[in-house]
């Protein structure tokens, strides 16, 4: 029996009904091979969420780096001469906390790239979105909104800091970096840096575990409250922490504002015969 | 034990409901789409299923919407209730307040009122996905079965209790945006499929047909589609088991 | 014009449409399937406990073969089963299973060693054999000697129709959906396809096909009362009707389902039985041992509906502010099972009813379920009356069931059906006799004909409404015409739907919406439905005997000196009122098993 070829009643039906294309029998093997899949979408997929936790973790590590000089000046003073290799090389490099920036740089440009991709292309996009968003109500679509404009602010506010730090490494420092905070007039920046980075970082920590399937429980619901209720620890533990380090930084600002460019001297060095130098 | 009917509006009396509809008829070339509201008294136990059934025979006989089941598991009547995607049949109208507004499912392709074309385009996904058994081995069907793993077989059934009734896609925030995207369903379909050692196909098969953007990478793990899903299926951890099964294919 | 030309047309994408479709194809024919819905949406869909088949795998189904299986379902049907018809499908259902799980069914499988099951209200522990170990399992339904039932969770109908339809799609078969077949292309000898109304646009095409197939389906619909889905309106058994020479046969056989939910009318499974539920009154007593004491609750259905009624008349009922009802308990089943084995019905329960199954009783009433009666056709689906059409599942009568199904013989009947019809089909289009020389003048007059019925209910300025039509007709058949029966009640229904049949030429619509105005709609089918309605009420009337799901109170005992025989209901004046019966003997001397004890 001659297969008659279907496409007249596909024609005339048009979109009224589904199903109309012929698609030929699976059992046997397709005659001819397509190209291979790309690699890449997974490879980038991959990279996105690599690169967001070594941004993550990152910022976690820097801000008890930064929050030290809430234990002493000195504590500060110190980590920041360590990362500028003084206890390994003998002297401080600051070049290599610019190499570091750079690095946190380029990583940071590369997960905005990538993440990007998911953003809404064009208005008709972002419409749909946001119309979408406000009729369900719920929870998890509405943090990737904030994902997105905290991720947005990001773009802006943690450039200008990269590049601080990338041109004046230099100026770290009990003294340099409460100056910069207060007399440079940085806080207001800081300020919504720390809400945005914390609040990305954050979520997007808890994201990443949802979407590769970590720490999971005996359900999935289960799992996901404990995941949510670990962002929320972790969102509340480091803007806290943050609150209180700038809130430390603008003290020490306000009250180092009239000797502003000053470099800290630790106590440990500034023992006896130091003390006639004022 | 005798009263175990749950009688919570017993003592109250009978509410006023105002049904707003999110009308359009894409047939009529006059037609603007507009909500149009519609009274009804409430009765015990009542459905959408009932009320708008109740409003088509008594206010407005041309009022569209599909219900085929009425008991929740043939998926044909999904809807977005005040907002959020369900199963009209199923849900009472106690669980809502007096207002309530039914709009048809995004995303896919309206027919009129509350009635979309969810069909087509799970019939397409289907072709896209090839969603059955590939298998090279001729079945004797006068030979004893194939043993399995009462357990397996249990898992698949967990996931081949999908009824394509398009919440998921309603609930994703990344098919609103991307319209060729798998969605949940589809996903789920792979996951199911992939479980199955009747199914011969590979990992690798199986990242030709989700391996990108429009696939699995695609999905942003909003979970819109796990928490909307009426059936409950365990879609949040199966897609990030596939992600991690494609993710491998990927570093190969 | 628009005419699209196929070797088969399948009128209908449930189970049964969909394999035949698929026989069809394997064989090289060109096929289209026809769906109101997508075919997943389909009532098959519904079919919750399982298909009966006698692998007897389990403890509990040693010793099954096809022998017992065809015993209990010609007991089953009272004998009016066509028992050649019993032996190939006891015979093929076996295969259909392991069809369905090469397919990718997730058949429950047997789990060796010790469990526990509820057998009688007793906790029993069955030992199932290490050698049937991921083998397809089996749970006890009623009417059957053998646990026999596979299932799938309480998923059956669902995962089957998914795998099903999934297998149509891989072989490329198109469903043409939202697509309603309006009436029958012939010249009173031959079919040759459909006139079909496109229920998006409205507009109306010719399908002229070789073979056309006919498996839409059930009516439930025309009851009020009913388990059915909202598209099982007997549309594809009534166009046969309106061809005059095909008959529907034995439609007064209308089967009752003991376990709906009340009042919606959601079916519970008889799962929950055959796994130990019990039916208990409203003084929590467990009556069905009262009546039944050997098989107790997994009596027949129509045995236990009827013993539920005759309960609830005695007094013995609960009741609600609906009315009232009886108990389905399965607390004693335990959360584990429930949450399993159950979980659909777990999920009717909470969502229609806010309570919780494993510890609240379900409340339950019989309402109407399968219809056993349809198109008649041979053994191999070959409707009567006209060459090149078939049917096949609920839709048909090739008499499976007779005057009662037993149940899980639905959806393993669908496959079944589906797969020796769609050979039939493909023998039919293979032989000189499948050949066709199709009028064009007769495509155009159906069509035609077919325009003017629409165009007469959109244009008519009748006061009539079709949705008060369609509830009093559902009203009066629930009533007058469901579980016990009498002559005057049945000679009641039969007037008032004579009437109801000719006020229904009198509808008039109050909308006049664009495409295909769903009041059109209803109005058209509440006329045809209205004539399935007759054949039942008046066949019923007729039938002066009690067989299976067909009890007369007046007539109480089985009277196969008179009765043996096979109802077929013609309709072949248009302007006739109520159909024509004729009557065909079912010959005992072709019987295996002759008239007997039903058990």
């Amino acid at each position: 029996m001659a297969l008659i070829d279907n496409n007249g009643s596909h024609e005339l039906l048009g979109a009224d009904a589904s199903g109309q294309l012929v698609i030929h029998a699976p059992t046997t093997a397709p005659l001819r091979q397509p190209p291979r899949k790309s690699r890449w979408p997974a490879r980038l997929d991959m990279l996105q969420s690599a690169s967001g936790l070594f941004l993550a973790l990152f910022l976690m590590a820097h801000m008890f780096f930064v929050s030290s000089i809430l234990i002493s000046h000195d504590a500060f003073y110190t980590v920041a001469r360590f990362f500028e290799g003084a206890y390994f090389l003998g002297k401080p490099y600051p070049i290599l906390v610019s190499g570091v920036v750079s690095i946190i740089l380029a990583v940071f440009i590369g997960h905005a790239w990538l993440a990007m991709r998911k953003f809404p292309a064009g208005y008709r996009q972002y419409r749909a979105f946001v119309t979408h968003k406000n009729s369900l109500r719920h929870g998890d679509t509405s943090l990737w909104w904030l994902q997105i404009w905290t991720g947005f602010a990001l773009f802006f506010m943690a450039t200008i800091h990269l590049y601080d730090m990338l041109t004046q490494p230099a100026l770290i420092g009990p003294y340099e970096s409460a100056d910069r905070v207060w007399t440079g007039n940085m806080w207001p920046l800081y300020l919504m840096l720390l809400f945005a980075a914390e609040l990305h970082a954050s979520v997007g920590l808890y994201r990443l575990a949802i979407k590769w399937g970590w720490f999971t429980a005996a359900t999935p619901n289960r799992s996901r409250r404990r995941l949510r209720w670990a962002k929320h620890g972790i969102s509340a533990f480091f803007i806290t922490l943050g609150l209180v380090t700038l809130a430390a930084y603008v003290d020490l600002g306000r009250a180092h504002a009239e000797r502003a460019g000053e470099r800290y001297v630790p106590t440990y060095l500034n023992a006896p015969h130091t003390a006639g130098k004022h | 034990m005798i009263s175990i009917l749950r009688r919570k509006n017993d003592t109250q009396p009978t509410r006023r409901l105002c049904i707003q509809v999110l009308r359009h008829n894409p047939a009529d070339a006059a037609s603007v789409p507009h909500l149009q509201a519609f009274e009804i008294a409430e009765a015990e136990g009542m459905t959408l299923f009932i009320a708008l059934n109740e409003i088509r025979a008594t206010q407005d006989p041309s009022l569209q919407f599909d219900f085929v089941c009425r008991a929740g598991i043939c998926g044909s009547c999904a809807m977005l209730i005040d907002g959020r995607p369900g199963l009209a049949c199923r849900t009472l109208t106690r669980d809502l307040g007096t207002t309530i507004t039914l709009a048809p499912l995004p995303f896919f392709e309206l027919i009129g009122d509350l009635s979309v074309n969810t069909g087509k385009w799970m019939r397409g996904t289907s072709e896209r996905l090839q969603t059955w058994i590939h298998s090279s081995a001729q079945t004797d069907l006068d030979a004893l079965e194939a043993p399995m793993e009462p357990e397996l077989a249990e898992a698949i059934y967990e996931l081949d209790r999908c009824i394509e009734c398009g919440c998921c896609i309603a609930g994703c925030g990344t098919a609103q945006m991307r319209e060729k995207f798998v969605g949940a369903v589809g996903l789920n379909k792979i996951a199911r499929f992939r479980l199955d050692p009747r199914d011969d196909r590979s990992n690798d098969d199986f990242y030709e047909l989700i391996g990108d953007d429009d696939g699995v990478f695609g999905c942003m793990s909003l979970l819109g589609c796990h928490d909307v899903c009426p059936k409950q299926l365990p879609l949040q951890t199966q897609i990030a088991y596939l992600r991690r099964k494609m993710a491998v294919i990927g570093l190969a | 014009m628009d005419v699209i030309h196929t070797d088969v047309l399948v009128i209908g994408g449930g189970l049964a449409g969909l394999r035949a479709a698929l026989g069809a194809r394997k064989r090289g024919q060109k096929v289209i399937i026809l769906s109101l819905v997508p075919p997943k949406r389909s009532h098959s869909a519904a079919a919750q406990g399982g298909m009966q088949a006698s692998l007897g795998n389990t403890a509990k189904g040693a010793g099954d073969n096809e022998d017992i299986h065809f015993e209990d379902t010609v007991r089953g049907s009272d004998w009016g089963a066509d028992q050649e018809v019993a032996r190939m499908f006891v015979h093929t259902a076996p295969k259909a299973v392991r069809e369905l799980a090469a397919w990718g069914v997730p058949w429950n499988r047997v789990q060796a060693g010790p469990r526990d099951v509820i057998i009688d209200s007793q906790r029993v522990t069955l030992t199932e054999p290490e050698a049937a170990h991921g083998l397809i399992t089996a749970r006890d339904f009623g009417g059957t000697k053998k646990w026999r039932t596979c299932y799938v969770s309480d998923g059956t109908g669902h995962a089957m129709l998914y795998a099903v339809s999934d297998r149509t799609i891989a072989e490329g078969i198109p469903v043409h959906e939202r697509m309603e077949a309006v009436s029958l292309i012939h010249d009173g000898e031959r079919c040759y396809g459909a006139i079909v109304r496109n229920l998006i646009s409205g507009k109306l095409l010719a399908y002229v096909a070789r073979a056309t197939c006919i498996a839409t389906g059930g009516f439930g619909r025309i009851y009020q009362s009913t388990t059915n889905a909202v598209i099982n309106e007997g549309i594809g058994a009534a166009i046969a009707l309106e061809t005059g020479v095909v008959p529907l046969a034995n439609m007064e056989a209308v089967q009752f389902h003991p376990t709906a939910i009340f009042p919606a009318g959601i079916l519970v499974t008889e799962g929950c039985r055959g796994d130990g539920g019990l039916l208990r009154d409203v003084d929590g007593h467990r009556f069905m041992p009262d009546y039944e004491p050997e098989k107790k609750e997994l009596a027949s259905r129509d045995v236990v509906s009827r013993r539920m009624e005759a309960h609830i008349r005695s007094g013995k009922g609960a009741s609600n502010r609906f009315g009232e009802h009886l108990w389905l308990d399965i607390t004693l089943l335990g959360e584990a099972h429930i949450n399993g084995k159950l979980r659909e019905v777990k999920e009717i329960c909470q969502h229609f009813l806010g309570i919780d199954p494993a510890k609240q009783w379900i409340p339950v009433r019989p309402a109407q379920h399968y219809s056993m009666g349809g198109i008649r056709t041979d053994a191999h689906g070959a409707a009567r009356g006209l060459s090149g059409l078939f049917a096949c599942g609920e839709a048909a009568c090739w008499d499976l069931h007779g005057f009662n199904r037993l149940g899980g013989n639905s959806v393993a009947e669908t496959v079944v059906a589906g797969m020796i019809v769609g050979e039939a089909i493909a023998d039919f289009c293979a032989t000189p006799e499948g050949d066709m020389h199709v009028s064009t003048a007769l495509v155009r007059d159906c069509r035609e004909q077919e325009n003017a019925r629409f165009a007469d209910i959109a244009t008519s300025r009748g006061q009539e409404s079709a949705s008060v039509l369609m509830q009093r007709m559902q009203a009066i058949m629930s009533e007058k015409v469901g579980i016990v029966r009498n002559g005057d009640d049945l000679t009641v229904a039969v007037d008032e739907l004579k009437n109801l049949l000719l006020r229904s030429r009198q509808i008039g619509l109050r909308s006049s919406a664009p495409g295909a105005n769903p009041e059109l709609t209803t109005a058209w089918r509440v006329q045809k439905m209205l004539k399935l309605a007759l054949c039942v009420a008046y066949g019923a009337l007729q039938r002066s005997e009690s067989r299976g799901a067909h009890f007369r109170e007046d007539y109480p005992r089985r009277d196969d000196a008179q009765w043996l025989k096979r109802t077929l209901a013609f309709w072949r004046d248009p302007e006739q009122r109520v159909p024509t019966l004729e009557y065909e003997n079912l010959d005992v001397r072709h019987m295996e098993l002759p008239p007997g004890w039903r058990g």
